[in-house]
């Protein structure tokens, strides 16, 4: 009787405590649909079917490694190995799916590459106390090497029927997208996601209380792993190819859409709403710039002065209060 | 007393590194023949004074309880733009060369008012930073190689006063006075308690601000310095040509044991630690393998370097 009712007032509460939780990145939302009109402006094709398709798809990937960067970020640490993985991903699916693997085995090796060195990372640095950054730095050598002994020059191939699936004229890639939404809910419902925000906010509290710390922030880099090599299976059949260094440009950008969308360094502050939105309107700006015929150099200034002040404008008003 | 001294000495981060780096010298001195010579030792050395100079201003910034990721595309701006800069009426090539560390410990400046005035984390501001002057260096230099026709340059980079490369007599004017900014003035006692608490260091009087902004300055100045000194043994300034000293001075300061998390260093750590680091590479080189063999013994050896002394303390 008392657990109905519990569970009852707990439903209610669900939506409220969502709500609030939107509070630090509504203006960030508020910006995101600005650039969602600007975009639609400027490209009156994004409300047909193909370049919603072609929109979401260009967007998926950076969402993925967003993700992943986030979730670390979460747990109070950090990758710099993102780019790495990403290229590793793609060149183990470039490499495997029209051999004797096929897709299935192909994509299975890609999952498990990623689960294992992600789970392996977040060993070293969670058992083995070494800081991250260091860690995933040189991590990144070492998977860079990895990638680029797979498939020393740009090469391999990807069955056409999955590139016309993944990125071709349909929605895959959105639905994807919703089911990693749906099970990162699920995820933050099991212990060890329920586990991430504390490990990640008060490691020693959390500890003490009998949360497992170190499990939880094992797990967070295996998945962020996953995530990473999972982006790099959907660029290989973006392209139809693997490159041992297509994944370079997603260490920086994921860093830049998780803190964009409000996940502070320190672990434990942040919304993965946030880091999807923030890695949303990186993919927009650079969309936007592009039609706006902005040459490749000028948008690396305009990112670099964009990144500065999303971070520095919320931090000049709480000085002024 | 004295004999604690010396096993406090001789139990410290920086010794260690020094230990470790002499017996990877000798052990590949037997291993591979020409490895031990006097001349690839130098020219080994003078390859580290550039990872040196860029690692001095790391070290500062990363004991301040940052971290800079910006110093690449530094050490690019300064090699590149160097060349561009020529007075006729300077036949030395000073003024050319004080204009470009002016103008990159004016990037550095930039950075610290970001961390320290509007609050932008270090890892943000400083890549921010990168990416911008990326998208400058391109404006600026395009896709071709300048070469440089400036005498001081040239200088830096080929002579070898008594015997010794002048990049190197560089390094060591510049270790000093870093290591005694650091360890004998009240700006480097500032430094460590910053990294160390800043909430306590604000409290206790430390003028945090300012402190920080010259810590990113020093950082400029010094990469702008090694951009110089690269230019200087490459003859020629391309975008991209410090794009190897990120990892390097981070792993530089780190190998020494300084710590990532601040307040606890040394810059005589990071000098070892810069010589170990173009050891091992010139021992995977040694080592003839792929690019992918040798981009992964880069990266297993640091790990494993790591693991010998770069541990933080458990939770309890």
């Amino acid at each position: 009787m008392s657990t109905v009712a519990s569970s009852r007032q707990a439903g209610a509460l669900y939506w409220p405590v969502q709500l609030r939780r939107n509070v630090g990145v509504r203006g960030l939302f508020a910006v995101v649909m600005a650039f969602l009109v600007a975009y639609g402006f400027l490209f009156p094709g994004l409300l047909t079917a193909s370049g919603f398709a072609k929109f979401t798809q260009s967007w998926f990937p950076l969402a993925l490694v967003a993700m992943a960067q986030a979730i670390l970020m979460l747990t109070g640490g950090i990758s710099l190995a993102i780019g790495a993985m990403v290229s590793l991903g793609a060149v183990i699916a470039a490499t495997t799916m029209t051999g004797p693997l096929g897709v299935a085995g192909g994509a299975a090796a890609v999952a498990l590459t990623g689960i294992g060195i992600g789970g392996a990372t977040g060993f070293i640095v969670v058992k083995l106390r070494l800081p991250a950054i260091v860690v995933t730095l040189a991590g990144s050598f070492i998977i860079g090497g990895a990638a680029l002994l797979i498939l020393p020059r740009p090469g391999g191939a990807i069955p056409e029927w999955l590139s016309d699936l993944l990125a071709g004229n349909t929605p895959a890639a959105f639905v994807l997208l919703v089911l990693i939404v749906l099970l990162w809910k699920l995820y933050l419902a099991t212990p060890l996601g329920l586990s991430l925000y504390a490990a990640g906010e008060n490691p020693v509290g959390a500890y003490r209380s009998g949360v497992p710390v170190d499990g939880a922030r094992v797990a967070a880099y295996a998945i962020s792993g996953l995530l990473c090599t999972g982006a790099g299976l959907f660029v290989a059949a973006q392209t139809g190819s693997g490159d041992p260094v297509i994944g370079t440009a997603f260490t920086l950008n994921s860093i830049a859409a998780a803190v964009l969308g409000g996940i502070g360094f320190l672990g434990g502050q942040g919304t993965m709403r946030g880091a999807l939105a923030g890695s949303l309107l990186l993919s927009l700006m650079i969309s936007v710039m592009f039609f706006l015929g902005f040459t490749p150099v000028a948008q690396y200034v305009a990112q670099g002065l964009i990144i500065i002040g999303a971070v520095a404008i919320p931090q000049f008003r709480k000085v002024q209060q | 007393m004295g004999g604690r001294r010396t096993l406090t000495i001789l139990r410290s981060r920086p010794f260690l590194t020094l230990a470790i780096v002499a017996a990877v010298w000798i052990a590949a001195s037997f291993v591979s023949r020409g490895f031990g010579a006097y001349g690839h030792l130098r020219y080994l050395v003078e390859l580290a004074a550039v990872i040196g100079l860029v690692a001095a201003g790391q070290t500062f910034v990363v004991i301040a309880g940052g971290i800079d990721l910006s110093v690449a595309a530094i050490v690019t701006v300064s090699a590149v733009s160097l060349p561009l800069l020529s007075w006729q009426a300077d036949p030395t090539g000073l003024t050319a060369v004080l204009a470009v560390l002016a103008l990159t410990t004016t990037i550095g400046l930039v950075n610290g008012l970001g961390v320290a005035l509007l609050r932008v984390h270090p890892m943000i501001m400083t890549l921010a930073m990168a990416t911008f002057l990326q998208g400058l260096l391109i404006i600026i230099a395009g896709g071709s190689a300048v070469t440089a026709e400036n005498p001081l340059v040239r200088w830096l980079g080929n002579a070898r006063p008594a015997g010794i490369p002048a990049g190197v007599l560089l390094w060591v004017a510049v270790s000093v006075i870093v290591l005694a900014a650091m360890h004998a003035t009240s700006f480097g006692a500032r430094l460590f308690a910053i990294g160390a608490n800043p909430l306590a260091a604000t409290l206790s009087g430390v003028p945090v601000a300012s402190t920080t902004l010259a810590v990113y300055a020093i950082s400029g100045f010094t990469s702008g310095l090694a951009g110089v000194l690269v230019l200087g043994m490459n003859g020629q300034g391309y975008v991209g040509i410090g794009d190897p000293y990120l990892l390097a001075s981070i792993a530089a300061v780190v190998l020494g044991g300084t710590s990532i998390l601040g307040g606890l260093g040394t810059y005589a750590g990071t000098i070892p630690g810069a010589i170990l680091l173009v050891t091992i590479t010139a021992l995977i080189t040694v080592v003839n393998a792929s690019p992918g063999w040798r981009s992964i013994l880069f990266g297993s050896l640091i790990l494993g370097l790591l693991l010998l002394s770069g541990r933080e303390q458990a939770r309890r």
